[in-house]
């Protein structure tokens, strides 16, 4: 397509111009970039910290990257304009430096920041710091190496692994095309060793990110000093990346469509930007999360304060939990307007299977109570799954209806309508002893787990590595960055996979020594969203200790758990992809054999279920419930799932979006406070930004109908 | 009341079929058959009831009174589940395609292919792109990418895909309802070819249409449906494209074919 613009053809002009004058924008954000870190207005590495009128190492690297940048922008931008053949090798250059350039800031960024995180969670946990640090049950004994670290163990593994994909997804595709379109038009040698130096960061990252779970040993210089100055940091990257990324991807496909497919109608930018945002349901949530987040972190300093990330993940983790099930409900075409109401006779029910007792089962424990309270809810939800088969009324005036339903309970059957506070019945809040068996059992199955992610992905990267190692001798020295790019993941996954495993037998090894019987105790509560706080005093542990004031609740993580279990089901089984079908196009969904009332039956039993294991993190926050509890919660829930790209017609929706959705919910009501406008404002803001969510999905629909 | 199938060898033999709902009487005592290997052409004008046919027997609606035989046997056909595990695959006139889901998604749906992990199964996504390809370029259909979304595409590249999914999956029987009512001429023609490809690969075909000038060059039979009665079968080589065409709009049968009708009708 560029190659049609330079031949002055005129099918090719709008793309040719909007490409030459993105060129130029371009060189011009280089050298503005340039002035602003030369200067002090854009801090970067050590002197993020302090004042100070030289300039660093990274600084410098920056500055003359961003001129060079600029330099090969304005070439190109001015070769094009010139109708200059010769201008799209500049191009090449220009987009490659971008990215790189971005990439580099933007781990400049993530990795202390994951570091912190990562120093965090490293840190012993304690589990039995329930409510507000519950004083009475300070006396047990400490849990080193216990179930909270093993399962941050794990999850460190996966975030590792997920790393090294985005890796995969990010870095390489780019690569091969830059070589494939090189062999096309001209042999410009991508320069190796820059991607090898990347390589070298990221797998630092991923190996502080393990080992700071696992050992806690200092490696990243300059960790000790990091605070909220991160933010310019990320601004910069993002700033280089995206765009870089953006225009590469656009050129990219400009020149398949022209070159290989040879569609008659030519591309146009609105086009290519409309069909990038159809190819993902959260695009529209992508794109309002990275705006309101670099929003609110150049408003104001407190945003990414570790006690803010916490207070607002700690608020929106339970209903994020409810809008997974909503998601779900809202693909298949229906929803559920009684989610409110199943959360508060869930919770309800609980507190008082634990105080006054269940009709056979007489007063319970807490774990048999939620069980129960957890089978309430799916009967509730059944209720409404069984209504809506059997009547065909809409799914609105059903669950309209169990809402108002629903809520009675709550008012009248249990308790009579009051308050049920835990303290009120029970001394002691409860405690499991769990001998240290079962911990031993857990890094058992860990093993399992880290040992089949080994069975499975390294021969597969092996043999992509072996692949492209043969091809590069086949085609003279042409595949080298691939191959070694190949044997980097390789090799990373490999160091990954043996510190898990390393780690793992640590864990083993101290229950082990410590003897089978022990019995270690944690708080019921707490497990299920206790407050996550470190032992030790603020501020001594490398002056990265979770602040006391920091509200670090244990359903983050259930969250972010069950978004991923979710997330998989929905793309990657055939009850996902019934779920699409059945909201997408009923009648042919049943057609081709798709059950499609036992889909909708089971989205709501999927809905009531997730909203009862809400309702006992709720309870869990604030063991005393009242019969008002979840109410307005459907319409906060249902917020989310819109903004996250969900469609209300069906069909349409990702469970990613769903949590970038309550994300930005959260984030909206601790950032507005945060920066100074009235919390009353945030009605309206949450509501301006449903008609702006709705408004991309209408355009994502559009690109996806012509 | 006993019934006992008619025609021996055929794939289908749906006998005395009535479907009402509620007080409407759709279908009052159709007697349909088709042939192995055979292309029938149902036809009939709007509202005759040839698609409450097709609905009977792809499990769609159930049977107020009648029984289908399939390949010899009685079968109680009681939801597209069931006449898919017959064999019988059916496009809809409007039914056939998610449009917001990607052509590899479609092409599988109801019947993914999975690789287990421990109990649990995942979506083979490389078996669903790469055959879904070959397959329809088997049937002559080339698609670019099987990620993209239905929704891009045209009426009759959506129609294709529809058909060769039909085709690939269908064992015995094929059903088309009305399936070149949205197309344009050099897509019609397409479609008839991926009808007798249909009946090349050993399959029966039922093609329905109000549309008699598509169906005559392929069908090897027609049968008219009119407002709820069968008005009968005829060979092509017993009637001249207009005599359909008139027996469609008219609901009479000619008087050169009356006699021949009637004597069949002793017969059986």
């Amino acid at each position: 397509m560029m190659q049609a613009y330079l031949e002055n053809k005129r099918d090719a002009s709008n793309i040719g111009t909007f490409v030459t004058f993105l060129t130029l924008g371009f060189a011009v954000l280089g050298v503005v970039i340039a002035y602003l870190v030369a200067f002090g207005w854009m801090p970067l590495g050590e002197r993020a910290n302090t004042l100070r009128s030289d300039i660093n190492i990274v600084e410098t690297i920056v500055v003359i990257a961003s001129l060079i940048y600029a330099l090969c922008c304005a070439r190109t931008g001015i070769g094009l304009l010139q109708r200059e053949k010769s201008s799209l090798r500049w191009s090449q250059w220009m987009l490659f430096i971008t990215i790189m350039i971005g990439a580099a800031i933007l781990l400049s960024v993530i990795i202390p920041v994951g570091l912190k995180f990562a120093l965090l969670l490293g840190q012993d946990i304690d589990l039995r710091a329930i409510i507000n640090n519950d004083p009475g049950v300070s006396d047990l004994a400490p849990l080193a190496l216990s179930v909270g670290e093993t399962l941050i163990g794990i999850s460190l593994f996966l975030i590792a692994l997920l790393s090294l994909l985005t890796l995969m997804v990010f870095i390489i595709p780019p690569l091969d095309v830059l070589r494939r379109i090189d062999g096309i038009s001209m042999i410009v040698s991508p320069p190796r060793r820059l991607i090898m130096a990347i390589l070298v960061v990221m797998a630092v990252g991923v190996i502080c990110i393990l080992i700071a779970g696992a050992f806690v040993v200092p490696l990243y210089p300059g960790m000790t000093t990091i605070r909220a100055a991160d933010n310019h940091r990320l601004l910069a990257g993002l700033l280089f990346f995206l765009p870089g990324l953006l225009g590469y991807r656009f050129v990219r496909q400009v020149e398949e469509e022209s070159d290989e497919l040879r569609r008659a109608i030519a591309l146009t930018p609105g086009k290519y930007i409309r069909s990038e945002l159809a190819k993902s349901p959260s695009a529209g949530a992508i794109i309002g999360f990275i705006a309101i987040f670099m929003s609110f972190t150049m408003a104001t300093d407190l945003f990414l304060e570790p006690s803010s990330v916490a207070s607002f993940l700690s608020n929106v983790a339970t209903k994020g939990i409810i809008a997974i099930g909503v998601t779900y409900l809202m693909i298949s075409g229906e929803f559920d307007l009684s989610v409110g109401s199943i959360l508060g006779v869930t919770a309800l029910s609980f507190m008082n299977f634990m105080t006054h007792g269940a009709p056979v089962f007489g007063v319970m424990e807490p774990i048999p109570a939620a069980l129960l309270a957890i089978f309430v809810a799916f009967i509730l939800g059944a209720i409404n799954g069984v209504l809506l088969i059997t009547t065909r009324i809409p799914s609105f005036i059903v669950t309209l209806g169990t809402m108002l339903a629903f809520r009675a309970i709550t008012l009248v059957a249990i308790a009579g309508g009051r308050i049920l506070r835990y303290s009120d019945h029970h001394d002691a809040l409860p405690v499991i002893g769990v001998s240290n068996l079962v911990f031993m059992a857990l890094v058992v199955i860990g093993l399992g787990i880290v040992g089949f992610t080994a069975y499975r992905v390294l021969p597969v990267w092996y043999r992509q590595a072996a692949r492209a190692w043969s091809i590069r001798e086949n085609n003279g020295d042409f595949g080298t960055t691939t191959a070694i790019v190949r044997t980097g993941i390789f090799l990373l996954t490999l160091l990954v996979i043996i510190i898990a495993v390393v780690w793992l037998v640590a864990v083993f090894s101290y229950h082990s020594s410590a003897g089978g019987g022990q019995i270690v105790e944690i708080g019921y509560f707490g497990l299920f969203n206790g407050r996550v706080q470190s032992i030790g005093s603020e501020g001594d542990f490398f002056h990265m200790s979770i602040p006391r004031n920091a509200n670090v609740r244990l359903a983050i993580v259930w969250w972010f758990i069950f978004v991923a279990i979710f997330h998989v089901i929905l793309t990657n089984t055939s009850f996902g992809n019934s779920i699409f079908a059945t909201g997408g196009n009923e009648g042919a969904a049943r057609a081709q054999g798709v059950n499609v009332d036992r889909v909708k039956l089971q989205n709501f039993a999927i809905v009531a279920i997730l909203t009862g294991i809400a309702a006992i993190y709720e309870t869990a926050r604030n063991p005393g419930v009242d019969p008002l509890k979840g109410e307005g919660w459907e319409l906060e829930v249902i917020a989310m799932t819109v903004i996250g790209g969900a469609l209300l017609t069906g069909g349409y929706g990702s469970v990613v979006g769903s949590l970038l959705g309550a994300l930005i919910f959260g984030m909206l009501q601790t950032g507005l406070v945060l920066v100074g406008i009235e919390s009353r404002l945030f009605a309206g803001t949450i509501g301006a930004i449903i008609i702006a969510a709705v408004v991309l999905n209408t355009l994502v629909r559009g690109a996806q109908r012509n | 009341m006993e019934y006992k199938q008619q025609n021996d060898n055929a794939l289908v033999d749906m006998i005395d079929i009535h479907k009402y709902f509620g007080s409407v009487q759709v279908l009052r005592g159709v007697d349909f058959h088709v042939d192995r290997q055979e292309i029938v052409g149902l036809l009939g004008d709007n509202g005759a009831g040839k698609s409450t046919l097709i609905k009977v027997l792809t499990g769609f609606h159930s049977l107020t009174r009648g029984q289908i035989y399939f390949d010899g046997e009685a079968v109680d056909i009681e939801s597209p589940h069931d006449a898919r595990e017959l064999g019988i695959e059916t496009v809809h006139q409007d039914l056939a395609l998610v449009p917001l889901m990607s052509i590899a998604r479609n092409f599988w749906l109801g019947q993914e292919p999975t690789y287990s992990v421990g109990p649990f199964k995942f979506l083979d996504k490389q078996k669903m792109a790469s055959e879904s390809i070959g397959a329809l370029a088997d049937v002559g259909i080339h698609i670019r990418n099987s990620e993209e979304t239905v929704g891009t595409m045209s009426g009759g590249e959506r129609q294709s895909i529809a058909i060769g999914r039909a085709v690939y999956f269908g064992k015995k029987l094929l059903i088309l309802d009305e399936p070149t009512s949205a197309l344009s001429v050099g897509e019609t023609q397409k479609v008839l070819d991926y009808t007798i490809a249909a009946k090349e690969k050993g399959m029966s075909v039922i093609f329905i249409t109000h549309n008699i000038r598509h169906v005559y060059e392929v069908a090897d039979r027609f049968t008219i449906i009119e407002r709820g009665h069968k008005l009968g079968d005829f060979y092509k080589s017993e009637v001249t494209e207009t005599e359909v065409a008139d027996m469609i709009v008219t609901g009479q049968i000619p008087e050169r074919l009356r006699l021949y009708d009637e004597a069949v009708g002793e017969e059986s």
